[in-house]
Formats: structure tokens, C-alpha cells, sequence
């Protein structure tokens, strides 16, 4: 081999080891198109709000897999609690996602027997006493122990004439509120939650979704009024989807999630003490509008899990797609984040989420793992316009929403945000300028109104001047014609005499 | 007595809603332009509430338009309401002349017209909270229209007001029907179309191979 060869050929495979060391991964892409949607309910590319970071598995975490895990809870220490379904205990992890702190799988109950779980579906720790609610749904039992695993009381299937005894008791899920009242999902009844009073006594439902008002159930209302006794007790009952999920917010307010792909109705509740949603008069499509922008095929949305994040984000886990929908308080929405699929970010079968800042946690019960999203710059800001925005501080919104449309010229907040600093600031003409490209009428209306009579002010002599001027002017030129035509008229009676 | 000018006839038509027409029907008055005028008049007021309405009012979704739909709304509509009501009075022994049915209806429109512009403007004028003076003009207007369409078809046939009713109903019944021919001969049409075509395209691929 000849030296000048030689020296090409060290030169190319420098060349390729050095591009090979290149940092590439620098900058993370995520597996999936980045979409949010505007006011027509149409698809459209957005800046990401969230990124995957890693993804954490129980071999990570030293200790064995994670098996078909069920449900995972952030305690008031910012533990993390997750309920390993297929592995019969609970493991409690701290707040890096780097060790293991505890795993309870034995249980002591009062009178010193031992107990197991036997493929648990929920984990709630209650900051007012401390101790961990566990829905131990094969056991039909929800179990409430210290963190050390000595149960102090188990809520079993309630013997009242209200709960069908026919019925078996199985929790899915286990909440507790501020007064230590105990609310259980249950997956036989579409009445609402179970609740317990402190001392496991059953106290009623809580929360029930409202029948969809579809054709069917129209059509079902009209044969009835007319139906005989006997041809009604045949009929169907219209009955709501009963919900799947729930969540606390900060405030003490109760969200539930229904994971009906065909119901509308009360997908997503925000219920106050007396069982009213609040949520009821939004018009907000939770999930996916029914065709996607890239794929062309129908998938419903079907919302497994709901977490209200502290700054009082509301984040919904759809099954189907393996996509968290983050909105606001107000239910706007301002993120969708995941996908399915292998890499990191993507997801089997997504069964839980939890958020610890400004983090996602993503439960998946097909691949074993626990993946983190963590904030880009660009959702730090979004978050920071709309908390500000939320709590009335619209002129102090204004830089960061600015600072927004820079990274995403799409993003239709941003425009309804700066329309409302200028209209507060005064400036008319600007806040009609952004509230028209939101597609706002309603802001635009009140950017208007105020235009409009800075407006009058400004002109209303000139406009009263000409408007006197008109109606002078066109009195006398209607006098002036009406008489040259009379003129004429006598002119041409004239003429024929 | 009443020797006015075509210009001067639709001003007198459209302020005495109850004597106009039969003022028109006889001195014969009424002119065919005038009318297509005004049809073309529907059309682009049509146009301009569906574009041109005040954005504190409506948001106007703009990533697509498609004229078509305002074309069918004004100038076929117009054209089958003529050709239905002209069906309608051959058989119920009605006076009017398609040429006359034309010009009477198309007269009776203006009100119509001259509200939707006069809405587009005041949209532009108002807020929402003072749209009840816009949703008066369209009451008025609508009311006007429909009571000058009413004595025009009145008029033109000479009918009762009864057989009128009777003769408007109708009317409506044969443009459905007519529409709903159009429609069916549009698609046989198209499938024609591609009929032919497929097999201009069957013998082009035999011929070059």
C-alpha cells in the first residue's frame, strides 16, 4: 500500500470516528409528532412542552421487576408509592427514582396474623394520618396500615340495603379526602364512588356521571311515556358510564376520570362536597378529537388515570394512544406529551400517572417501567404565562407569552394572553390585532368596544359636523330636485297645451 | 297616470307592498336586467355576511372556501323557485309568464338584499351587546321580503290569497323535487363521465402496447 493511500485512508476513518463521538444525543428528539389543537378542533404541529427523560424499571431500582403494575401515588414526603399488581406488594421509592426505601408485601394485622395481597389495583397515603390505603381488590378488602405494614383497620364489602348485596365488592382504586373519609372505585357500579366514614362505616355514592344525552336515549324516553308497565320493565335503563379514576387536588376538590371511549358526557369531573360537577357547563373535548392530523385511523380516547399536578394542572392518561393531555385549571389544554411504542417515551399499556413538580410520571403496565417527562424551557414558560394568566395577572403575563410565540407561532394561548394584557394595558388597536389572529370574537368584542369609544371621543366633532352637513346637504338637494322636476313638469304640460 | 321609469318602478314596487306589483302588472312595467341585477345583488350579499361580518360577531373559518355553496343558495335557488312556480301556475291556471314570474320575485328580494348588507356594515359598527339592533333590521327585511315574494306571486297569477298559499307550498315541494333530480342527473352525469373515460383510458393502454 502506497503511503499516499495509507494517509487517505487514516484520514476518512478519523474522520468517521470523530463524527461517530460527535454529541448526537445532545439533543433529544421525541419519538413521536409534537400536535396541539386550535380553535377549530383541528391538529396542528406544536413545540413540545415535556420531554422523556429516562425510564425507570425495578431492576434499576434494585429489586425485581415490576410485574403488570397497577397504580402509583406521590405521598406527602414526595415518596413515590407503586402498587406492583402482578408482584402482590407495594414499593415505596424516593423522590429521585434511584432507591428503594421499602417494599410492603407482609402485612401484620391487629390480632398478629400475617397477610398478603392478592393483585392490588390502588394505593392512596393520606397526609392527615399517615397511613397507606391499599385497594386489595382480590381480597375484596381495602387495607389501611402504617408505613411500616401494621394494618390498623380493613374496609370490606359494606352490609347496608343501599350496596346490592348481590353485588361482589372489589376496589380498583382508593382515595382519601381531608376528613379521612374513604371513597373506593369500584368496577360493578356506575352509582359513583363508595365512601366510608373514618371509622369504615359505609356512608353512600359519591359522584355519579349523568347519562349522555344521545338519540338512543331520547328514543328510549319517548317509548317509555307511551310503553305499558309490563314492555318497561323489559326495557333497557339508560345507565352513565361509571367512573375509572380519581384524583385530589390542592383545594381538597375530588376529579374523577371515565374511561368509556363512548361517552362524552363527564369524562373528566371536577366534583365539589355536594357530588355537583363543576366541570358540567365546559365545553371541553377531553382526549382526542376522533381523527388525528398524521394517522388517518379512528382511535377514541379512553382516560385511564387523572393527576392534578400542585399548580393545579390537570393531567389525563389515555389508554389508547399512550398520550398525557395536560390542561389547565380553566381546561385549556396546553400539552400532549407520550406516544406508543418502544423507545423511551413511548408506551405498552399505560396504567397510571403521577406528577412531583414539574415532572410526569408515566406507570406502564406492558413494559414494567416507570418513565419520567421532565419540563422543557419552552414548557416552563408556557406554565409560567398561564399560572400567571390564571390568577388575573394579565400585564405581567404578557413577556412570557411573548416569549412563547417565538418558539411556537401556533400556540393560540399565546395570542388569547397577549390580547388580554393589551386590552388591560389600554391598547386597543393591538389587543383587536391578537384577539382576531386567537380567532376570539369574544375578546376581540371587548378590544372593540373599547376602540370604538376611544374612537367617538376622539372624532365626535368631526363626525357631527359631517353628519350635520349630510343631512343639511341632502335636505336641500332633495328640495332643489324635487323642485327642477316640477319645473319640468310644468314645462312639458306647456308644451302640449 | 304612473308613467315611471324602470328604475323608478322597482322604488315604487318595493315601497307599496300591497298596490305595486299590480301597478307593474298593468302598465306592463318590470325589466329582465333589473332583475338578474338583483339576483346577482343576493349572491354577493350572500357572500359578504358569509365573509365580511364583523369578527366580534362571527370567527370566519378561513383555511378553506368554496364559492359554491353561496352560488347554489342565491342564483339556483332563485332559478328553481322561478322554474317551480312556473310549473306550479301552468297547472293551477296561473297568468304569469316565466319572464314575469322572474322579475316580480326577483323585485321582491330587494328588501332581503339591502338587509344583509346593511347587517354587514352594522356589524362592523356595533358590539355584541347592542346586536339587537341588527337582529331588528333582519326581522324587518325577512318580514318585508317575505310579505312583497307574497304579492308578487299573487299578483303575477292573479290568484286568491288561499290559492296563494296553496300555490307557494307548492312550489316549495317542486323545488325539492327539482333539486333532487338535479342531483341525481349530476352524479349519473359524472358517472357517465367516468365510464367513458375508463374505457378512452382501457384502449389508449391497448394501443400503445
Amino acid at each position: 500500500m502506497n503511503k499516499r493511500l495509507r494517509k487517505f485512508c487514516t484520514a476518512a476513518l478519523t474522520g468517521v470516528l470523530l463524527a461517530g463521538a460527535l454529541p448526537l444525543g445532545a439533543f433529544a428528539d421525541e419519538p413521536y409528532d409534537v400536535y396541539n389543537y386550535d380553535r377549530w378542533g383541528e391538529a396542528i404541529p406544536s413545540q413540545a412542552g415535556y420531554i422523556a427523560e429516562r425510564s425507570v424499571s425495578g431492576e434499576d431500582l434494585g429489586i425485581s421487576h415490576f410485574a403488570n403494575p397497577s397504580d402509583i401515588f406521590r405521598d406527602y414526603q414526595n415518596q413515590f408509592y407503586v402498587c406492583d399488581k402482578g408482584n402482590n406488594r407495594i414499593v415505596v421509592v424516593d423522590t429521585e427514582w434511584t432507591r428503594v426505601l421499602n417494599v410492603l408485601e407482609k402485612f401484620t394485622l391487629p390480632d398478629g396474623s400475617v397477610t398478603t395481597l392478592k393483585n392490588p389495583t390502588g394505593v392512596f397515603v393520606s397526609p392527615e394520618n399517615k397511613l397507606v390505603y391499599i385497594a386489595d381488590t382480590e381480597n375484596s378488602r381495602v387495607l389501611i396500615s402504617d408505613t411500616e405494614g401494621n394494618v390498623k383497620m380493613e374496609i370490606t364489602k359494606p352490609e347496608s340495603e343501599v350496596y346490592d348485596q348481590d353485588l361482589t365488592f372489589l376496589p380498583q382504586k382508593v382515595l382519601v379526602d381531608k376528613a379521612c373519609n374513604v371513597y373506593v372505585v369500584l368496577n360493578n357500579t356506575t352509582s359513583g364512588a363508595c365512601v366510608f366514614d373514618p371509622k369504615g362505616n359505609f356512608t353512600g355514592f359519591y359522584g355519579a356521571n349523568r347519562v349522555e344525552q344521545s338519540a338512543e336515549v331520547a328514543a328510549r324516553y319517548f317509548w317509555s311515556a307511551i310503553a305499558t308497565d309490563e314492555m318497561r320493565d323489559k326495557m333497557k335503563a339508560s345507565v352513565p358510564s361509571g367512573f375509572s379514576n380519581f384524583d385530589l387536588d390542592a383545594e381538597g376538590f375530588i376529579f374523577t376520570s371515565t374511561e368509556s371511549s363512548t361517552q362524552q358526557t363527564d369524562r373528566v369531573k371536577k366534583v365539589n362536597p355536594a357530588g355537583y360537577n363543576l366541570f358540567a357547563d365546559y365545553e371541553v373535548y377531553w382526549g382526542d378529537s376522533n381523527s388525528l392530523w398524521y394517522s388517518g385511523t379512528t382511535y377514541a380516547t379512553r382516560i385511564v388515570d387523572i393527576d392534578i399536578s400542585d399548580d393545579g394542572m390537570i393531567n389525563c392518561l389515555d389508554l389508547t394512544t399512550g398520550r398525557v393531555f395536560q390542561y389547565d385549571e380553566e381546561c385549556n389544554l396546553l400539552f400532549i406529551l407520550g406516544t406508543t411504542g418502544d423507545q423511551v417515551g413511548g408506551f405498552k399499556q399505560v396504567s397510571a400517572l403521577e406528577t412531583l413538580d414539574t415532572n410526569i410520571y408515566v406507570l406502564d403496565a406492558g413494559k414494567n417501567t416507570v418513565t419520567i417527562f421532565g419540563e422543557t424551557s419552552f414548557g416552563s414558560i408556557v406554565h409560567e404565562a398561564t399560572n400567571l394568566y390564571n390568577a388575573g395577572y394579565y400585564e405581567e403575563a404578557l413577556e412570557p407569552w411573548q416569549e412563547v410565540l417565538k418558539r411556537d407561532g401556533n400556540y393560540r394561548r399565546a395570542y388569547i394572553g397577549i390580547a388580554s394584557a393589551m386590552l388591560k394595558k389600554g391598547d386597543y388597536a393591538e389587543s383587536m390585532k391578537y384577539a382576531k389572529l386567537a380567532d376570539s370574537p369574544y375578546r376581540y368584542n371587548e378590544a372593540f368596544e373599547g376602540y370604538r369609544s376611544e374612537f367617538l371621543k376622539k372624532y365626535f366633532n368631526i363626525i357631527i359636523i359631517g353628519a350635520l352637513v349630510l343631512i343639511i346637504g341632502g335636505y336641500g338637494f332633495y328640495r332643489w330636485r324635487k323642485k327642477k322636476r316640477t319645473q319640468e313638469a310644468a314645462g312639458k304640460e306647456g308644451d302640449a297645451q | 297616470m304612473m308613467d315611471l321609469t324602470q328604475k323608478q318602478w322597482v322604488s315604487h314596487v318595493v315601497f307599496h307592498p300591497f298596490e305595486g306589483f299590480e301597478d307593474l302588472r298593468w302598465k306592463k312595467g318590470g325589466s329582465l336586467k333589473i332583475a338578474f341585477l338583483i339576483v346577482f345583488l343576493l349572491f354577493l350579499s350572500m357572500l359578504a355576511s358569509a365573509r365580511l361580518t364583523g369578527f366580534q360577531f362571527v370567527a370566519t373559518y378561513d383555511k378553506t372556501f368554496n364559492i359554491i355553496p353561496y352560488l347554489v343558495q342565491s342564483i339556483v335557488v332563485f332559478a328553481v323557485w322561478v322554474v317551480g312556480n312556473w310549473a306550479i301556475s301552468t297547472w293551477l291556471d296561473g297568468e304569469g309568464s316565466m319572464r314575469n314570474i322572474c322579475i316580480y320575485s326577483a323585485y321582491a328580494l330587494i328588501p332581503y338584499v339591502a338587509q344583509q348588507f346593511i347587517c354587514v356594515i352594522l356589524s362592523h359598527i356595533l358590539i355584541r351587546d347592542e346586536s339587537v339592533f341588527i337582529s331588528a333590521v333582519y326581522i324587518i327585511g325577512m318580514l318585508w321580503s317575505g310579505i312583497l315574494l307574497f304579492m308578487a306571486i299573487k299578483t303575477v297569477h292573479q290568484y286568491s290569497f288561499l290559492k296563494t298559499v296553496g300555490a307557494i307550498l307548492l312550489t316549495l315541494a317542486a323545488m325539492l323535487a327539482i333539486l333532487f333530480l338535479l342531483v341525481l342527473l349530476l352524479s349519473l352525469f359524472q358517472q357517465v363521465y367516468v365510464f367513458i373515460y375508463s374505457i378512452y383510458t382501457e384502449i389508449a393502454y391497448r394501443v400503445k402496447v
